[in-house]
């Protein structure tokens, strides 16, 4: 542990870490870490070893700051950095989801002790599987954010003018929704839903960057939704405002990749950090869908 | 351009506000952000949004009272009709983020409900969970994807902000920014750029910000010539969670639903802190402020923690500094409704439950109520006149900063749960004074050739950074320096010496900065260079905290230096006390003339800050002691009410006129 | 536009409305017949005699037995297995990484998926005539315990159906929990793990009636089995009017997939 130095100030040397019981019979070793490596897009993956002194209380994100500060493999060699994506390290930003030792999951919340209690030895980090490379763990989660626009994840207000407050809630509803309103668009439900694949399209010899994005969308579009954007449009379905265009959440859906798509394996809540209710979600979108294509089959 | 076109730098609660209300008034957006705007740092925020609301109204609170409170707090370092604007509408706003889906928790009535929080007496700050800032920002991002949809908005996620760019008048015509995925720079003109940036923590090394809040665009901004006001004034939070790459906020919402702060009166008592009976705990901050108890303004109950554990030796680990923040005494039912979320990260970072067992915190770095100077123009009612372009105006025309990188709102000190509603405010008030700007405003002849220039000087910067060769300096390392003495020299306790010595210390750091090699010379997705870059742009921010430290010989909200406290009575018989008193009145209104003044930072072309000082605007709330437990407050209160009351009845107000000479500091 | 694009647009198009027609069809009629059919056969544990009775009463349908198999059994089936097939493709189980329950099962769903399509493809060929050509069809409904247990007497055979037939039943039992899901009938995690226990229950019940057909059939004396057989035959004819020897009403080799 460090010592408190004598004119310590906030945060500095002198508040150290809450300790642990590993602190003792870990320090001065090494922890080995194994991290997939991507140099771009559509490159060749390799692994690559690095080694870090062991601290207390180390997670994920502390590890791979020690990798670049080293910028040196386990052999010695100099080499760049990793690449990773990463901001709050509080578990409310969504950036840092990566594979830690096979599993999704925040390398912020990802703690270097249980992670070595799971698989003594090392800690293996790859990038997400189901989101193209963009370099090392760092991949382009654009699909996902693209699936909220595809069931219209908002509240459809007239604009920003006042028109006093919003309408009444009863605390049981506010309760329902707010679960649902902490998605951090991880995607650490999409990483582990066997349904959901991985959909990379590279841009092509001369094409604009626009017509490029067009194409990408429409693929983005007719792949899977994912649990999460399911979930999104169930919430704004609950909302007195929100629902006003519920038809038009359930029209997106019940088409081409919507809520069909999903094979109820429930992995997504079971790695969700945010503990989600997804499947409850989803088996809500799935009754309204019922009700909706019922409704329509008659109404038509 | 035809059409106006804005850029906003930063995807936070304000640039998002901004971009939503621009949108809305048929302003094209550019929105660049270092991150997806949906990661951006003000998710972090948990406990809550102040604003006066039907229930505090009917106990006697008005919007008056709420801007008194921002004033007091902040202690009086803030120009006023800001402050009341932000206050008028506070109620706005929080009803407009009500229409907008923010699921705010309710009362079993469905009304929102309201907490408490820190350095007022009203149930004013509206909360969603723990998650509060979350929830905000998450319904705004949803507003301007639907206008994305709309095409009115285009997001550039992964880029960063280098420079302005400015014309031959100094008018900022837009700027130059980097991809940070393919390295490749773009200019973007615009009738108007708005900085949305946020704080500068990664100053600090480490503190509760995010690890984009570099306050490397900010920092450009200043060193393209804008004024930086009020740098000295960080607030350190009081409560968070010692961790080795961050320390995480404990919410002030903790103390607000019950927590209670406190030590063992025997030092490090080693015994499990539920068997320590309450006559054996010391709550410190109860005992010694009745009146406000745990919930003290934030600089208070910082100093607080920090002396009990430095100077009282009370600190409840020997090898470290912690106190107690213990919530074990209330119902687990209502704990994980209204702090669930905070709670959990406690739980998930420290494997402890502090349902059950008292949490360990200490003090942080938090918030920068610095930020860029900012113009404002006064309304007739003394507020904000709505619409003027000055509104939110750095001392760079056509350059607008809105949000925790301004320095307007909060003065030397922010009150809990008002950061949110300052960055929801600056965002959408700024949107009219931009828009009225993007269609009067027209780029001259000389902007192609003035982008091309720009363009060139950040290629080459960037090739020369990748082209270093040789040097010894280890950028993650020096980064850690820099954290480690800024937080050791300018957080809680400041003294003269220390400063100085630290301001040649990060003068010398600069210079080693200069001979950082990279580990990656790459030009795909090179996280290295961006983040040196990004610590270049520190040192200029380091230089100006420290000397606006280091030049302010008083104690002020945050800035606190213990040889220029003045403390409290001594006397005990009433003549005595009367005597002292009146002294440190005196004192104080000497002290008022001489110090209430910003702090105004430019960058000089030899790289170290030219500091100013700028009149404040304090016609509407004339200032008045801070005497949150001060040893006999009673006393001086009664005398400066007298001498108050004399003071209106000779003048008609306080001083105001400082703002003209504000603007040419 | 060309065909292999059109055929993706339409089966896009009308995506949502094909899985629930799949997810419908696991029930009714394919569900709903795994159940007719494991608890008829499962009546041959109470003598060949009341199980041949009950073949009888299929077959009593006559000309109309064999359009009804394709309507309601075959195609069916075929739609549902199709479509399955072409979900597995699109999936990609990762029960390693993520062994959870609810993933062992989603894999399971899908394996005992296809086990079940190739072994009632098998059974098919073996028991009923359509299988004659191929060396199969050797359930003779008017002798069907006796048929039946010597058709599954190697102890080769015996093990494949077993197997076969707890597939076909976890397929169900675990696809109406699933199909509840989808359908939105249990929405919250409680309702959920009711409607699982539910599952569980239907599933036993019917792995129990499956393997009991199985048993029973092994376990039919085929001497003695054939003496009623022949015995009941004769009784149908002399009321029916027909003499010994003429053409009965069915092909003697011809069945329903019932009581195979």
């Amino acid at each position: 542990m460090i010592q408190l130095a004598e004119d310590s100030n906030v945060g500095g040397p002198g508040a150290a870490d809450q300790g642990n019981g590993h602190s003792d019979t870990m320090a001065g070793r090494t922890i080995h870490v194994r991290v997939l490596r991507q140099d771009g897009p559509g490159g060749e993956s390799y692994w690559e070893r690095h080694a870090v002194p062991y601290e207390p209380n180390m997670n994920v994100i502390s590890v791979l700051q020690r990798i670049a500060e080293r910028a040196r493999a386990e052999d010695g060699r100099q080499v760049a950095p990793v690449a990773w994506d990463c901001s709050c390290l509080e578990e409310v930003c969504g950036s840092c989801t990566m594979l830690v030792n096979g599993r999704t999951r925040m390398a912020c919340s990802a703690l270097v002790d249980r992670l070595l209690e799971e698989h003594p030895g090392e800690i293996e980090l790859r990038p997400m599987s189901k989101f193209p490379v963009v370099r090392d763990l760092k991949v382009d989660r654009g699909r996902l954010f693209r699936a909220l626009e595809r069931v219209e994840a908002w509240v459809p207000v007239d604009g920003s003018y006042d028109h006093g407050p919003g309408p009444r809630i009863s605390p049981e509803e506010q309760e329902d929704a707010y679960p649902l309103s902490t998605c951090m668009s991880c995607g650490c439900c999409l990483e582990a839903c066997p349904q959901y694949t991985k959909i990379e399209v590279v841009q092509r010899e001369g094409e604009s960057a626009e017509e490029f994005e067009r194409r990408r969308t429409a693929a983005y579009d007719r792949g899977f939704v994912g649990a999460h954007a399911i979930s999104q449009a169930v919430l704004f379905n609950g909302h007195p405002t929100g629902r006003m265009i519920a038809d038009e959440r359930l029209q997106a859906l019940t088409s081409a990749g919507g809520i069909q798509v999903c094979g109820n394996a429930q992995n997504c809540v079971a790695v969700c950090p945010k503990h989600i209710p997804l499947t409850r979600s989803i088996a809500r979108a799935g009754r309204a869908a019922t009700v909706w294509a019922i409704k329509r089959l008659f109404d038509r | 351009m035809a059409q106006p076109r804005v850029l906003v730098i930063g995807g936070g609660l304000a640039g998002l506000a901004a971009t939503m209300r621009l949108a809305e008034l048929g302003v094209g957006v550019d929105l660049v952000s270092l991150v997806p705007v949906k990661r951006s740092h003000s998710v972090c925020a948990q406990g809550g949004i102040n604003s006066v609301n039907a229930l505090t109204r009917q106990q006697g609170d008005n919007e008056w009272k709420h801007f008194d409170d921002t004033v007091y707090g902040g202690d009086f370092l803030q120009h006023q009709p800001p402050v009341k604007e932000m206050a008028d509408w506070g109620p706005r706003i929080i009803d407009l983020m009500d229409r907008l889906g923010v699921p705010f928790n309710r009362t079993p009535e469905g009304f929102r409900d309201q907490r408490r929080f820190g350095g007022t007496l009203y149930k004013r700050t509206a909360f969603a969970g723990a998650t509060t800032g979350q929830q905000l920002l998450y319904a705004l991002d949803e507003q301007v994807r639907r206008y994305e949809v709309e095409g009115r908005v285009k997001k550039w996620e992964f880029w960063d902000f280098l420079e302005p760019v400015l014309d031959a008048s100094g008018r900022c015509r837009g700027a130059v920014c980097q991809d940070l995925v393919s390295m490749k720079f773009k200019a973007f003109p615009a009738d108007a750029v708005i900085l949305a940036s946020g704080g500068c923590g990664l100053v600090y090394g480490r503190s509760t910000m995010s690890m984009v809040c570099t306050g490397s665009a900010v920092s450009r901004a200043y060193q393209a010539g804008a004024a930086y006001g009020n740098g000295e004034f960080i607030q350190v939070h009081p409560t968070a969670i010692p961790g080795a790459d961050k320390l995480r906020l404990m919410s002030e919402s903790a103390r607000g639903e019950g927590g209670r702060v406190w030590v063992p009166r025997t030092p490090q008592d080693p015994r499990d802190p539920r068997s320590i009976p309450e006559a054996e705990r010391y709550y410190f901050l109860e005992e010694r402020y009745p009146k406000y108890g745990n919930l003290v303004p934030r600089d208070i109950a910082t100093r607080e923690i920090f002396d009990i554990c430095t100077t009282d030796g009370l600190s409840v680990e020997k090898d470290r500094l912690c106190v107690y923040l213990d919530l074990s005494h209330l119902p687990r039912e209502m704990l994980d409704r209204k702090l669930g979320g905070i709670l959990e990260i406690y739980e998930k970072f420290q494997g402890v439950d502090p349902r059950v067992v008292p949490m360990k915190i200490f003090p942080a770095v938090h918030y920068s109520m610095g930020g860029l100077w900012v113009d404002y123009e006064r309304s007739a009612t003394g507020g904000m006149e709505e619409g003027s372009i000055r509104n939110q105006q750095t001392s760079i025309p056509g350059l607008y900063a809105i949000g925790e990188c301004d320095y307007q709102y909060h003065g030397a000190n922010r009150l809990g749960a008002n950061s949110l509603l300052s960055c929801i405010f600056s965002g959408l008030f700024v949107a009219p004074s931009v828009a009225g700007l993007a269609t009067a405003s027209r780029a001259g002849e000389e902007t192609p050739r003035l982008f091309e220039a720009s363009l060139r000087r950040q290629e080459e910067r960037h090739e020369a950074l990748l082209g270093r060769r040789g040097g010894q300096e280890n950028p993650y390392a020096l980064h850690q320096e820099l954290g480690n003495l800024m937080t050791r020299v300018a957080t809680v306790v400041r003294r003269n010496e220390q400063l100085a010595a630290a301001y040649d210390e990060v003068c010398v750091m600069e210079d080693r900065w200069r001979r950082c090699s990279l580990s990656d010379t790459g030009n795909w997705t090179n996280q290295n260079v961006v983040f040196t870059k990004s610590l270049g742009d520190m040192f200029p921010v380091a230089k100006l905290i420290l000397k606006g430290a280091l030049l302010r010989d008083e104690c002020r909200g945050a800035h606190y230096k213990p040889a220029f406290a003045m403390p409290g009575i001594a006397a005990t018989d009433p003549a005595g006390k009367r005597r002292e008193a009146e002294a440190w009145c005196d004192r104080f209104e000497a002290n008022t003339r001489k110090w209430l003044k910003s702090t105004i930072a430019r960058h000089g072309a030899d790289g170290h800050p030219q500091i100013s000082f700028e009149d404040v605007d304090t016609s509407l709330i004339p200032p008045r002691p801070r005497l949150y437990g001060l040893v006999g407050a009673d006393v001086i209160e009664e005398v400066w009410k007298e001498r108050s009351r004399g003071a209106a009845d000779d003048a008609p107000a306080a001083t105001g006129a400082g703002r003209a000479v504000a603007a040419h500091v | 536009m060309s065909p292999a694009e059109a055929e993706t647009s339409f089966f896009s198009r009308h995506q949502f409305l094909i899985s629930r027609l799949f997810s419908l069809s696991g029930l009714i009629p394919v569900g709903a017949f795994l159940v007719v059919h494991l608890v008829t056969n499962a009546s041959v544990l109470a003598g060949p005699g009341t199980f041949q009775s009950r073949v009888d009463l299929i077959h009593s349908l006559g000309p109309l037995l064999v359009p009804i198999e394709w309507a309601f059994i075959f195609l069916p089936m075929l739609f549902h297995a199709s479509v399955g097939f072409a979900i597995i493709a699109g999936g990609l189980p990762n029960v390693s990484s993520y062994p959870y329950v609810g993933n062992v099962r989603y894999t399971l769903q899908r394996a005992t998926g296809m086990i079940a399509f190739a072994f009632i493809i098998w059974h098919v060929i073996q028991l009923h005539w359509m299988g004659a050509p191929l060396g199969g069809g050797k359930f003779d409904p008017h002798h069907a315990s006796s048929s039946a247990a010597l058709a599954l007497q190697p102890v080769g055979v015996a093990i494949l159906y077993a197997i076969g037939i707890l597939s076909a039943v976890f397929h169900l039992a675990n696809g109406l929990w699933t199909m509840g899901i989808t359908w939105g009938l249990w929405t919250s995690p409680a309702a959920m793990q009711r409607a699982n226990w539910i599952s569980i229950i239907v599933g036993v019940l019917l792995g129990g009636a499956g393997l009991g057909a199985l048993a029973g059939m092994r376990r039919v004396d085929v001497e003695q089995a054939r003496a009623i057989e022949d015995r009941m035959d004769e009784m149908k004819r002399m009321l029916e009017g027909r003499e010994p020897g003429d053409a009965p009403l069915v092909r003697p080799v011809a069945t329903s997939a019932e009581g195979n």
